[in-house]
Parts: C-alpha cells; sequence; structure tokens
C-alpha cells in the first residue's frame, strides 16, 4: 500500500521543513537580537512598514505560503491519526479523512490569499 | 543451619469473575516473603494456602513460556522472572495485562493477540513452494545476516510489549509491536521471500505507520528484544520498497549437504562405562 508509505513520509518530510521555515520566522521576527550578535541589523522587524516592505517580496511570501502548506499537512495528519483511534470502522475512517482534506484545502486557500494579496499593496 | 529470614508482604490482587461479580475489585493478601522468591511463588502461595480460586497462568516457571505476564505495580512483568525484593516495598499491587480482554483475575484473553500474530505469516515463505513445501536441500544463511535478526527471534509471545504499549492501548485495531517485530524478523531473513505478501498486512494506518516510537515494549520486553528498532527497521524497509531504492538482495539460495563430514571426536574414556 504505497499511499500509506508516502502519507508517512510526507509527515517527515513537513515536519523538517517546519523546523526550517519556522526557524527563518522566527530568526527573523522575534530573535532578531541573534541576528544583531552577528552583525546583522534588521531594524524593527515586527513594525507595520518593515512587514509591508517584506510582503511585496515574492521570497517571502513564498516563504509563508510554504510554511502555511506544511504546517497544515503536518497538523492535519496528526490529527487524522488521532482521530482514526477512534474508530473501527473503514467507512468512518474515509469519511474523517476527506473531512480533513477538505478542510486543509479550504483554510490554505482562505489563509494563502493574505500573503498573495498584500504583494500588490 | 539458620532459617532464611522472611518479610510479611501484602499483596493488592485484582479479582474478577464474570459468573459471580462483574466488577473487578481488590483483596488482599499477607505472603511471608523471603530472598529470592518471586511474585510468580507468591501466587503460587496464595492459590496453595490463602484462596484455592484464584486464577493466573503459569507454566515453565523460568521466563521460556511466557504464560504468566502481569502487570505488577503497574508495570508489565513476567511474574516469574520479577523478584518481590525489587520492589522493596511492603504492598504489591497485581493486575491483568492491559490492553486485553479478561477472562478471569490475572487470567488474560491472548486470542487476537495470537491472531494478529498468525496475520503477518510468522513463517518463511517462498516463491519456490514446490522446494518450500518439500525441501530437497538447505539454504544458505551468513553469519551476519543471521545476527541482523537473531534477537527478534528470542520473543516467547508473552503480550508484555502490547500491554506496555500506548498506541495498542488507543486503537484496537493497531497490530502491536509484537506482530510487527515478528514481520521484520521474517522479512529481514534472507531465507525468506514473503515480503510481497506481508507489506501489504503491515503498510496501513493501523499497522507500522501508527507506531509513535514510544519504545515501551522495548524497555518491558523481559527478554531484552527491541521490537521498536524491529518498526523502525520495517518502516525503512517498506519506503525502500515502495519509493525503489536501496538494494535488494536475492532470496538465499539452496546448498547441498557437505558431503564429506569430519569423524566424530571419540569420548573420553572417563565418560564410557567401563565393561
Amino acid at each position: 500500500m504505497k499511499r500509506y508509505t508516502y502519507v508517512w513520509l510526507w509527515q517527515l518530510i513537513t515536519g523538517v521543513l517546519i523546523a526550517v521555515l519556522l526557524g527563518i520566522h522566527m530568526v527573523i521576527q522575534h530573535l532578531d537580537k541573534i541576528l544583531v550578535f552577528f552583525g546583522v541589523n534588521l531594524g524593527d522587524t515586527t513594525s507595520w512598514s518593515s512587514m509591508i516592505e517584506r510582503s511585496r517580496q515574492v521570497t517571502w511570501a513564498g516563504v509563508y505560503v510554504a510554511l502555511l502548506a506544511v504546517l497544515l499537512y503536518h497538523g492535519l495528519n496528526g490529527l487524522r491519526n488521532v482521530v482514526l483511534e477512534l474508530t473501527t470502522s473503514q467507512r468512518t475512517e474515509r469519511a474523517i479523512t476527506w473531512t480533513i482534506v477538505a478542510v486543509g484545502i479550504l483554510v490554505f486557500v482562505w489563509a494563502s490569499y493574505v500573503p498573495i494579496a498584500l504583494l500588490n499593496k | 543451619m539458620e532459617k532464611p529470614k522472611t518479610e510479611q508482604i501484602t499483596f493488592r490482587v485484582q479479582r474478577y469473575d464474570p459468573e459471580n461479580r462483574a466488577i473487578p475489585h481488590f483483596q488482599e493478601f499477607v505472603v511471608p516473603c523471603s530472598h529470592g522468591m518471586t511474585v510468580l511463588d507468591a501466587l503460587i502461595y496464595i492459590k496453595e494456602n490463602l484462596d484455592s480460586t484464584l486464577a493466573f497462568r503459569t507454566s515453565c516457571r523460568m521466563a521460556i513460556c511466557g504464560s504468566c505476564g502481569m502487570l505488577v505495580n503497574n508495570y508489565p512483568h513476567l511474574a516469574c522472572h520479577t523478584q518481590v525484593e525489587e520492589f522493596c516495598a511492603k504492598k504489591i499491587t497485581i493486575k491483568p495485562l492491559p490492553n486485553f480482554p479478561i477472562i478471569k483475575d490475572l487470567v488474560v484473553d491472548l486470542t487476537p493477540f495470537f491472531e494478529i500474530h498468525k496475520s503477518v505469516k510468522p513463517y518463511l515463505l517462498r516463491s519456490d513452494v514446490k522446494e518450500m513445501e518439500n525441501p530437497t536441500a538447505e539454504y544458505c544463511q551468513s553469519h551476519e545476516t543471521l545476527q541482523s535478526f537473531l534477537q527478534f527471534t528470542y520473543c516467547i509471545k508473552c503480550g508484555i510489549c502490547v500491554a506496555a504499549c500506548p498506541t495498542s492501548a488507543s486503537d484496537r485495531l493497531f497490530h502491536g509491536p509484537q506482530a510487527l517485530a515478528q514481520c521484520y524478523r521474517y522479512c529481514g531473513d534472507d531465507r525468506d521471500d514473503g515480503e510481497k505478501e506481508r507489506f501489504p498486512l503491515v503498510g496501513t494506518d493501523h499497522g507500522v505507520w501508527h507506531c509513535h516510537l514510544a519504545g515501551a515494549c522495548s524497555e518491558s520486553c523481559p527478554k531484552g528484544v527491541d521490537p521498536a528498532l524491529a518498526i523502525q527497521l520495517l518502516k525503512r524497509r517498506l519506503v525502500s520498497r515502495d519509493l525503489g531504492i536501496g538494494k535488494k538482495t536475492p532470496p538465499a539460495p539452496k546448498v547441498q549437504p557437505p558431503t564429506e563430514t569430519k569423524p566424530k571426536v571419540p569420548y573420553p574414556e572417563f565418560t564410557v562405562k567401563q565393561g
């Protein structure tokens, strides 16, 4: 059953990607003193103007959309694994899986609208 | 000769008799315990001297048969392999193994456990069915290959790993560490060619992919087997087969029995009965 293997493998890959992408976000946004220690001063990264400036760059929009995608996959697949323990019926399992897939797609489309819309601000 | 020192230890044993009282409850027994006495010895003492209705499974009394698995002070142990002194306590609580239906007192129903074990086909499977059923020669296996899975052959099917496994506690369909480790034991054996039959059974949401790697199975195994390692090796094997990476060694070839054998060393004279 290759499908199950890929689902698990992607869970591992997204876990690593979360560590990388969330690490970038945390260092830039909240742990900027680390960068100052290494001689890189980005100024006040949490200010409105700084945020808008970053949002206009395709790279940053890409980072945030990618972070959203991997977080959604990792979190929702983990949730699915937990919920599947509650049932022994294959029909219910399928219903849970498709509901979670639908929720994931909906949240991804909804939440990725913000970084994409900010590109033109 | 000096009499061995004894100490009065209270055993709090979970009782459950579906025919009389449907609610599990505890009963206390005071047992004189001496140095080296096992939990199983204490249970036998209770059965012989205090309450003959107490039910528990036992057979070999030397950690080989795997019959006397039970929860001693909330941790799964083989009663015959656990000494009373280990707990350094005046009171010891004994319960049946969790994650199994209780039949009576400390006796649990291992039928579902053995059914899952059987479902992973724990025996050598070959594509050459004729040779497998009517072998004409031996299969050749190196020492290194044997070492790679040898520890998993030491499983005595006591069910302790399944009782300790948090995933088995929450997912009734989970195959459990014992069956998955046995699956790897045969898939890792180069005399076997049954991956195609076993992988669809274990590579599912309730199979190998549902293991959270808590490691409780390996920690609790009374025989020192590491089922968590077997599950990780099984995952690696499944990924490499599904992605088509890594090398797949062909099943072990047949070898003819040696034509020449060394002569037997004669018995030393002192072991042979004299006329």
